[in-house]
This record gives C-alpha cells, structure tokens and sequence, in this order.
C-alpha cells in the first residue's frame, strides 16, 4: 500500500513537473525574411508577440535583388533556417514548381475571406494554394502643378471618366515642357520594368507576351507589340522621358521639379510630400485608345518554407500579418503599401487620403477605381522570370535606342530557346 | 635522405594553405564541374549544358565581348599604371597622400563606386555637366552601344590601376640607380632611358602585373551588372554577367556553372600563353 | 625618371612634376570628393546641381547632417564593427596560413617543390565569384552561416599573398639559412627568428592585400552571412535602396566613412606597401 502511495505521487509529481515545465518551455523563433527594412515590421512583431508568449519572431532583411536567390540557396538547400518569407507573387508557380513553398489549401477559405478573386489569382498554382495575401500595388500618374502653371495650360481631371489616352498625355506634356522649359514630359518610374510597362504592351490588345496551355509560348513580335514598342522608343527619341538614368534614382526628376508627369506608385506620396515647393497633383494613367484601361498591380505575398522547423507557429505568424487586420495596421503604418486584406483597406486608405488633403480624396478615389477594376496581374506562368529578364532587357535596348522590330524578334528567339529548357 | 625529410617539415608548413586551397577553390570547382554536367532534370552526366550555352548566341556574345574587352582593357591599364608609376615615383612633398588616393578606389566596394559611377553617367550627371563647360555636347556613355564599353572600361580602369601603380612603383624602386647614372653619362635622353633602362629591368614586375591584371578583367561583374545590366544590346555583357544571371536570376545553375569551367578554362589558357611569351629567363 | 632625392632646393621641374602629381590626384579625388560632399546635404539638393555645372555643384548651400545621425544609429554602426572585426582577423589568420607557406616554397628545397607552386597559384586562379554558389552550400553544411567563421575563411588563402611573399623570401640571402642550420637550428627557427624579423615591409604589404579583399567583399558575405547583426558595411549599405526609396543621401554618408577607413590605413601604411613589394621585383 505505501510503496503504491508513493509510487502514485510519484508519479503525479512527475507529471505535474512535465505539464509545469512545458508551460515554462523555451519558445520557439520563427524566422522571417523579407527585403524590407525592420522597421517595417517592428511593431507587429511586437504585437504578435505579446500576443503569443510562446513564438517569438526573428525578423531578417536582405537587399530586394538578393531575395530570390537567398531563398533558392537556402530553401532550395533544405535548411530550416527560414519558415515565413514574403514572395514576389508572379514568381509563385516557378517556385512552387521547383518546391520551394509549402502548400497551404487548408487556408483557402479565409484568403476568399478577405482578398478579391483578381489578387488570389497569383497566390496559386496549378489549383493550390502556395501564398497569403499580403501587398499590392497600383499606379497613378503625377503631374507638377507648378510647371502646368508656368505654362498656362489647364490640369489634368482625376475623374476616370476622363482619363487621358497616351496621345493625349503626351501632346499635354509637349505643351507644358514649351510653355514651362520642363526637362522631361512623361517619366514612367520603373523604367524597363515589364511590372511597369506591361499596360501599354497589353493595353492595346497586344496580350501579355507569353502564350499557350501554360503561358510558356512567347508572343511579343505581333503588330501591337511592335506598335507599342515603337511608342516607347519615341518617347526617349522625342526626350519626353530620358534615357541613362536607372529606374531606383527616376524619382529626382520629379522631386527635382523638372518633369511634368510621373507615373508611379502610391508609395512616393511620402516621398513627393517632403520635398519643399513641389506642388503636384494625381491623375488616373493614361490607356491606348482602341484598348481597356489597364493597371499593374500585385507585389509580396507571405509564403511558408516547406523545410520550416516550426510550421504551425509559423503559419500563425503569417496569418496574422495578412488574414488579421489588427496584425496588418502597424505594417502600414510603416510602409504605406496596399494591403490586400480588405478589411484592412479602409484604414490604408484613409490614411493615404489624409497625407496631403490637397489631393488625398483624389488619390483615394483613384487607387480604389484601378485596383478593383483596372488591375491586371503579370501572366503566371513558371517562366516567368525568364520571360521578364529577357523582356526588361529588350525593352531597355528599345529605350536606347534599337530598332524595335529587330529587339523583339531577337527576344523571342531568346524566349523560345530558354523556355524549352524549362518545360 | 635530407630532401624527404625537408618534405615532410615543407608539408606541415604548407598545411594550411594546401587545406584552404583544396576546400576552398578545388571542391567547391569539382562541385560546379559536377553541376555543370548535370542538364535540368536530369540525373545522368551528360554534355546538355555545354550544348545548350554553346550554341546559345548571347553566350557566345559574352565570350566575344569578354576577349574584346581583355585586348583593350589590358595593355591600356598597363601602360595607364606604367605612366603613372613613373609619375609618382618621388620623393616630393604630399606625394604619399596622392598615391594613396589613386589606390583608394581599390577598398571601395565596387557597388558603391559604381553607384557614384552611374550618378557621373546619367545625360544630365557631373561628366556631361563637366564637358559642357568645354562646349562639348552630352555624350550617352551607357546607353550607347559605341559607348558603353568604354564606359566600362573608364570604370574599371579608376577602380583598379591603383593597384598596378603601386606595384610597378615598388619595381622602379628596385631598379639600380647605377644603370640611370651609366645612361646619363652616355648621353641618353629620358626617354631613351626609359626604353633601354626602365623597361628591361621591370621585365619581371610587368609580367606579374600583366598577368594578374588580365585574370582580374576577365572577372569583372559589379559595374556590369549595377550600370548597364550587359546592355546596350549585349554591347557590354562580360561572361561573370552571364554566369551570374544564369545562376542567381534565371535559377539554371547547370549552364551557370558549364559557363563556369568555359571561363576557367580560358583564364588558365591565356595565363600559360603570358607566361610563356614573356618568362623566356625561367620564372622563378 | 627618378628625383635625386635629398635635394633642397625646389627646381622648377620638380614644380612642374608636382602640379602633374596633383592634377592626377585631383581627378581621383573628385568623385570622393562629390560623394562626401553629398552625404552632408539633404538628399534632393544631391541631384538639382549636377547640370549645369554651378558652383553649387561642388559648394553645398544647405548642410544637414541628418544622413550621418541616422546612418548610425541604425543597423550601419554594427556593420562597420563587422567589417573591421573580419578584415583584421582574415589579415592576422591569412598571415599565418601564407607566410609558412610562401616559407615552404622558398626557402626549403623539396622534392615537388615547383609542382606544389604551380598547383596553388593555379588553384587560387579559380574565381571566387563563379565558385562561391557551391561553396556557400558546402559551409552550410558545417553550419557557417551567419558566423564570423564564414566570413572569414575564403579571404585567408590568398593567391596572390603566397606569391608576394614567396618572392620576397626569395631574396633573403640563402647563406643565412645554410648557417644556422649548421647551427643546428631546425627550419621553424630559421623561419621564426631568421625569415620573419626580415620580412616585416612584405608581411605588411601582404596584410594589407588581405585586408582590402575583405574590406570590399560584397557577394560572398551577402550569401553568407545575411541577419542583421552578421552583416558587413557594404551587405548594410545595400539594405538603403528597398523596392520603393532609394536613401541615396544614406547611401552616399554610407560609402564615405566606407571609402575613409581604408584610406586612413593606405595611407598610414602606403610606404611600407612600395617598399616591401620591391624587393619582390628583379632582385635575381
């Protein structure tokens, strides 16, 4: 009987001391990589972390040329060094195709929640789910104030209905550039970009440039590519736009005062805002007469490593920074990018429209009229990238100066042969 | 049995080396041979890679503007470091200050020279505003396809022609004052003494900078990639370019790394052709 | 084209070879000159004055030192810390894995001895940059990620150091070797108290060789080493252009202090860099 007795308390003690010391267990660090700056996400680390004791989050940043390759060398390794890291969403079928994201279907329902049909698109592959919502984008046209009244020339409207066909921008920034002595006329900010420039090569009917089953056939040398490309040329041509400036230091000509129309993202309000005696207002970007009005948008999706030490911890992290609006308002805070969350929206929004109350409820109503109806996403496709490297180059031959025919034709060979390679 | 034993006492001062030689350089280049035989998807050694880049015209491209380059760039900087080395080799007052100042580029990370570097560039940047007070019109530079390379070239020349300075300055230390004075006497010009004295003697200096002056351009990547991404037109698309795009961008490290053992390959061979052609003494 | 030197009267030839000197100097001391000039402006002035050429271009007329404030109090200052912290132990390390080394190679006659030669200058011909892919999968491996460790190791064999030294071991008089031998000195005496003491010009020369390739290592410490806290200087200055700003008045107070540092030490150190180097030209 006593040896019974102590046998139980001892092992009641012992079961005790287990339930104890597993409450008191270390916690367990969720690795998180992004290409932004940690103070991006400080504060919802923060907040998350209050909220869940027992995770802790290991914020970790590289430069935004470097994300895809650091996650190829280190998930692509095997290695559970990372478990959440944000993923640029075109690239989702190449990576989910070479294994580097882990399938999440079980979360279906929550992204259908919250983000609209255009933005779950590009979190899936072949009908899985690989990606959490996170950011998007949308783009507005600039236009400073200051040189359309030195010229005497009317502003632009910031009513849809009224946006402006590329002809009509351009022969408008001709008049302001000879009335004003602007330097440039029209600047698109991601010079070379397809991100950038796939509008005024899609937007006249021209397709994305991949086609076939699995948009691996490359379509850029049809009569609308060619005509598209001809119009990008001419603007460096007719130093409406200039050449040899690299897409991260566009932005000076603005803020230098001496360009007339900037398209670009939301994200140069900050940025336009600080600058002293730039006086600026937003449009809708122009469109191609016989075609749609046309956006480009997504960006970063949030991702799981399929190798992630702690996937269930580190699932919760990701959820709370895009399916929870709460873990979402900090992030904006800091960075003022579009969250795809759509009950996180209306604080974005507002937020934006506050910054400048000159032009906020323009932007508002901007941003909101192309990302729920103008916004098409890049084709999804595994090739991808290799179509987007071969095209930003291309596109950069143009703008120096190539001729366009020829440009496209080599970079449709050059498609043709590297997307074999893929299949 | 003296000679062995100077082997075994030579192998144990030479252990740290040969180590960090063989996991260093020679496994990881075993590794990327082993990658480089490997086509996509393939679990059979085979030549696929090699095909595919050689019959790839922008690889071959590279290859081209890779041996243009070196032809150029070569005895440009040569003669560039020569010239200056016989400029500032002296004593005078503050020169130490101003050699260091031409290598100072050399410690500089090339991603930050190359960021000043694009800012120079740019149609309205300090270059062209700098002709501009000589009522030179604004040249393109990177964005021309006449220009680029030699844009490039510039670049990498400010970058690197410290460093051969310095060592042909410590070669012209080292030639026999006697020799000038014995010149002198026999009525040389400075220029004659720089043909029959100066040069002879830094024979071997020159080698040595010849050489690791060609292996260092044959790797040149980070103004490439940072200020003209190979364009215009492939106009400057260096192989390191094409290795690194493959590799870290287009995610296809099978013809990264056939690209790889390509540019070894051609190190090694123009290496041994240097050697040959100007170590008839017997390098030591 | 040699000075004589301890001459005290100022020839107008020397004056004329001064002013060569400073103009050379001043077109490399232009663009440092530009970028600290624009890391203590605020960031939209950088670029309103470069065209056309005015005296603001070079004169700034609103100072700011918000750039440097904030440069260091952010991530930079720890950056800094690791850059140095690396560098000065890949200079101490590489010293002791090259100098025994070039030791072996000179001094101790070994069957083999110009094969091994050969096969480490080789090796070390292998670019790092096409090789460090798979070598960052073999570190990893060994868990080096992230570690001072793996910064470290690729910049401690150094081709070109083995080369230098051996050279300059070379010219040590062999007569010194042969008699302490006889003194029944073993061939670690004869290195440590016979060849090092000699050597202090080149091992200095060398480790600032080390030193400047590590100074500016950019694409090995960003795969190796990523996390906040490993960071180098150049990795950290990257960090300033996101997709959506580039800080260019960061970047610009950034690459100052990195181009300063250095410059301090080539110039503490720049007499020794010449003049050890050249007794590694044509002594034989």
């Amino acid at each position: 009987m006593r040896a019974m007795k102590t046998g139980l308390a001892g092992l009641a003690a012992m079961l005790l001391l287990t339930a104890a010391g597993s409450a008191f267990a270390d916690p367990v660090t969720v690795n998180f990589l992004t290409a932004e700056k940690p103070e991006t996400f400080a504060d919802a680390i923060a907040q998350f972390e209050k909220a869940n004791p027992d995770i802790k989050v290991n914020f970790e940043t590289v430069p935004f040329d470097s994300m895809v390759p650091t996650i190829e060398a280190r998930v692509g390794g095997k290695d559970s060094s990372i478990d959440v890291f944000l993923v640029d969403t075109p690239r989702v079928p190449a990576m989910a195709n070479s294994g580097l994201l882990a399938k999440i279907n079980d979360e279906m329902d929550k992204v259908k929640a919250v983000a609209n049909e255009e933005s779950q698109g590009v979190l899936t592959y072949k009908g899985d789910l690989y990606a959490l919502p996170f950011w998007s984008s949308t783009q507005l046209m600039y236009y400073n104030k200051n040189l359309f009244d030195k010229a005497g020339v009317a502003y632009p409207s910031a009513e849809q209905k009224d946006r402006m066909t590329y002809e009509q921008t351009i022969d408008m920034a001709k008049k302001v550039m000879a009335g004003s002595g602007a330097k440039y006329g029209f600047v698109p900010e991601q010079i070379d970009r397809y991100y950038q420039l796939q509008p005024i090569f899609e937007g006249n009917g021209g397709g994305s440039g991949l086609t076939g089953p699995d948009n691996l056939t490359p379509d850029v040398t049809n009569d609308k590519w060619i005509a598209a490309g001809k119009f990008y040329a001419s603007l460096f041509a007719d130093n409406i736009a200039p050449r040899g400036i690299t897409d991260d230091q566009m932005q000076t000509t603005f803020t230098s005062g001496q360009d007339v129309f900037y398209v670009g993202g939301p994200w140069q309000f900050t940025n336009f805002n600080s600058v002293k005696d730039l006086h600026y207002g937003v449009a809708p970007v122009p469109y191609w007469k016989d075609g749609k009005p046309q956006t480009p948008t997504d960006s970063w999706g949030v991702a799981i490593s399929p190798y992630a030490a702690h996937p269930a911890e580190a699932l919760k992290w990701a959820e709370y920074i895009t399916l929870n609006a709460e873990g979402l308002a900090p992030i904006i805070k800091q960075n003022p990018i579009i969250p795809v969350n759509k009950d996180a929206y209306p604080a974005y929004i507002d937020w934006i429209a506050s910054l400048d109350p000159k032009i906020g409820p323009d932007a508002k109503k901007i941003m909101t009229y192309e990302i729920a109806d103008t916004a098409v996403s890049r084709p999804r496709s595994i090739g991808y990238v290799a179509f987007e490297t071969v095209m930003n180059k291309a596109f950069s031959d143009i703008r120096n100066g190539s001729d366009v025919e020829a440009t496209l034709k080599q970079a449709q060979q050059q498609l043709t042969s590297q997307l074999r390679r893929i299949q | 049995m003296r000679k062995w034993r100077n082997f075994w006492v030579a192998m144990i001062f030479l252990l740290p080396a040969i180590l960090s030689v063989v996991v260093l350089r020679l496994w990881p280049a075993i590794l990327a041979l082993h990658q480089s035989l490997l086509a996509p998807r393939a679990t059979t050694y085979s030549f696929d890679n090699y095909i595919y880049i050689f019959t790839d015209p922008v690889f071959l491209n590279s290859v081209w503007i890779t041996l243009f380059f070196s032809i150029i760039v070569n005895p440009l900087q040569i003669a560039v470091s020569l010239g200056l080395a016989v400029v500032m080799n002296n004593k005078l007052p503050g020169t130490g200050f101003w050699r260091s100042l031409i290598l100072l580029p050399v410690a500089i990370p090339q991603s930050v020279s190359a960021v000043v570097w694009a800012v120079a560039f740019r149609p309205d940047g300090l270059l062209n505003s700098l002709l501009a007070v000589f009522g030179i019109g604004p040249q393109r530079y990177i964005t021309s396809p006449d220009q680029s390379l030699a844009s490039i070239i510039l670049v990498v020349s400010w970058i690197g022609v410290g460093y051969w300075m310095t060592m042909l300055i410590a070669g012209l230390q080292d030639i026999p004052k006697v020799l000038y004075e014995a010149a002198t006497i026999d009525g040389a010009t400075a220029w004659q003494k720089f043909q029959h004295v100066t040069v002879p003697q830094l024979r071997r200096p020159l080698t040595f900078v010849l050489v690791a002056d060609t292996v260092a351009n044959f790797l040149v990547f980070a103004p490439v990639s940072i200020l003209t991404n190979g364009g215009p037109q492939g106009s400057t698309d260096l192989i390191m370019n094409e290795i690194y795009t493959s590799a870290f961008i287009n995610s296809d490290p099978g013809s990264a790394s056939a690209a790889t053992m390509v540019l070894i390959a051609l190190v090694l061979v123009i290496v041994l052709i240097q050697f040959r052609l100007m170590s008839d003494r017997g390098e030591k | 084209m040699k000075e004589p030197s301890g001459i005290d009267r100022i020839t107008p030839r020397q004056v004329f070879h001064m002013a060569v000197i400073v103009v050379i100097g001043l077109t490399f001391l232009l663009p440092l000159y530009w970028l600290t000039l624009s890391s203590v402006r605020p960031e939209d002035d950088i670029f309103r004055y470069l065209n056309p050429f005015s005296l603001w271009t070079f004169i700034p007329n609103r100072l700011t030192f918000d750039n440097i404030v904030n440069l260091w109090t952010g991530v930079f200052a720890r950056a800094i810390f690791n850059s140095l912290f690396v560098a000065i132990v890949t200079v101490v390390a590489g010293l002791a894995v090259c100098a025994p080394a070039a030791f072996a190679l000179a001094a101790i006659e070994f069957p083999g001895r110009a094969i091994v030669f050969t096969a480490m200058i080789v090796s070390f011909l292998i670019p790092f940059d096409a090789i460090a892919v798979p070598l960052f999968y073999l570190m990893r491996g060994f868990n080096l990620q992230n570690t001072y460790t793996g910064l470290i190791l690729p910049g401690l064999g150094n081709g070109l150091t083995v080369f230098l030294l051996r050279q300059f071991f070379l010219g040590i008089p062999k007569d010194l070797s042969e008699a302490a031998q006889l003194d029944g000195m073993g061939w670690f005496g004869i290195f440590w108290r016979i060849y090092l003491p000699l050597s202090t010009p080149a091992l200095i020369s060398a480790g600032l060789i080390m030193f400047i390739f590590q100074w500016q290592a950019y694409l090995w410490p960003l795969l190796i080493a990523p996390s906040n806290d490993m960071k180098v200087a150049p990795v950290a200055l990257a960090q300033f252009s996101t997709e959506y700003h580039v800080s260019f008045g960061l970047i610009f107070a950034g690459a100052m202090f990195l181009s300063l540092i250095p410059m301090v030490i080539l110039v503490g150190f720049q007499q020794y860099f010449t003049s050890s180097v050249a007794a590694t030209g044509s002594k034989e």
